[in-house]
């Protein structure tokens, strides 16, 4: 009975599709009636990506630069960070998140080592430009992954500012 | 925590008309809203289960965030290529909607770790006997630890796709489902 067979079996019974209990339909056509749908060239779009691509150049940078600052170990900062809310795309709709907090506190946090200075502000450079990248790719997993790195990172170096507990 | 009698219906959903959808989504780019709204009927049940078990069966949110992706889905639909599946961009988009807004909420439980550590146990949970016990253990769970076993277990993903899209090391996504299982058979009370 706990074969991990069975288990997945029973887990997946749990999944499929769910209608809304409510018709959502008519909230959504007033919305999108305000809302238009943008016209992106899609040559945007691979600019983008190699954006991207420097990001993970930056975001590996900043790792480098933590770990020659001596202090911790990426595995153990990995789970705290993903726990930790981000500078979110803001969705229609949604309340802009409490996030806006976070992000004047990360700002101001700034390692005391300027070297690790420059690398943060790198960082929020680079998180605030995949947020505008999220906004063209909304179904990229690739650039969550990335957005959600670079915070972690920028969560470590935060915790080497002299503002941090 | 909401949880009981969410009718689902039977696997095997997949709307059969992907060429359908191509064309919905030309005429929606045009402007159509009528068939953005074809394309909403067709798949509003996928987006909003899987959006749904990731908020842990709060109907009311899983409704807003699912109006948020439909109306994001809108709004960047010409980001979508065409090089996948309709259904999948819009699937992924939903469940990137959800998940973000879980990551926006650190007031949830900011003792997810230690919960978790607490419920280290055995790789698969005992059995539930009702549907109902199960939804509302899932739901019960940690936000994060939620998201990691509902996008293995139930919706099928993969740890090098979790981990992706939650940032974290793969093996870190495979140690969070085997702490929410502990935890899970623990609710289910498979300790006693």
């Amino acid at each position: 009975m706990n074969s991990e067979f069975e288990w997945r079996n029973q887990m997946r019974k749990l999944g499929g599709p769910v209608e809304p209990a409510r018709e959502l339909w008519p909230d959504i056509a007033a919305r999108i009636a305000d809302a238009p749908a943008q016209s992106v060239p899609r040559r945007r779009i691979a600019p983008w990506l190699a954006m991207a691509a420097t990001l993970a150049v930056a975001i590996g940078a900043g790792t480098i630069a933590y770990r020659g600052s001596g202090r911790g170990t990426p595995e153990q900062s990995t789970t705290p960070a993903t726990l930790a809310p981000v500078a979110q795309t803001p969705v229609a709709g949604t309340a802009p998140l409490a996030d806006a907090q976070q992000r004047t506190a990360l700002d101001w946090a700034l390692p005391a080592d300027p070297a690790l200075a420059a690398s943060a502000q790198n960082l929020d450079n680079a998180s605030a430009q995949l947020q505008g990248a999220l906004e063209q790719r909304p179904d990229a997993v690739f650039l969550v992954g990335l957005l959600n790195r670079t915070n972690a990172q920028r969560l470590r170096l935060m915790r080497k500012s002299p503002y941090a507990g | 925590m909401q949880s009981a009698a969410i009718s689902m219906n039977v696997p095997g959903f997949e709307r059969p008309a992907g060429s359908d959808d191509a064309a919905l989504v030309r005429r929606s780019l045009a402007g159509d809203v009528a068939a953005f709204e074809q394309l909403y009927r067709g798949h509003v049940g996928r987006v909003h289960g899987a959006i749904l078990r990731l908020v842990g069966m709060d109907r009311g949110r899983a409704e807003e965030l699912t109006q948020d992706a439909f109306v994001r889905a809108w709004q960047k639909l010409s980001s979508f290529r065409h090089e996948s599946a309709f259904s999948t961009w819009l699937y992924r988009l939903g469940v990137n909607t959800a998940l973000m807004e879980l990551r926006g909420r650190r007031d949830v439980k900011e003792a997810d770790v230690d919960d978790l550590d607490l419920a280290a146990g055995g790789d698969v949970p005992f059995c539930a006997g009702e549907r109902g016990d199960l939804e509302r253990a899932v739901s019960n769970l940690p936000p994060r630890a939620r998201a990691v076993l509902v996008l293995h277990d139930v919706e099928g993903w993969k740890h090098e796709e979790i981990a992706n899209e939650l940032g974290m090391a793969v093996g870190s996504s495979k140690a969070q489902l085997h702490r929410a299982r502990g935890l899970l058979r623990r609710s289910l009370g498979g300790e006693a």
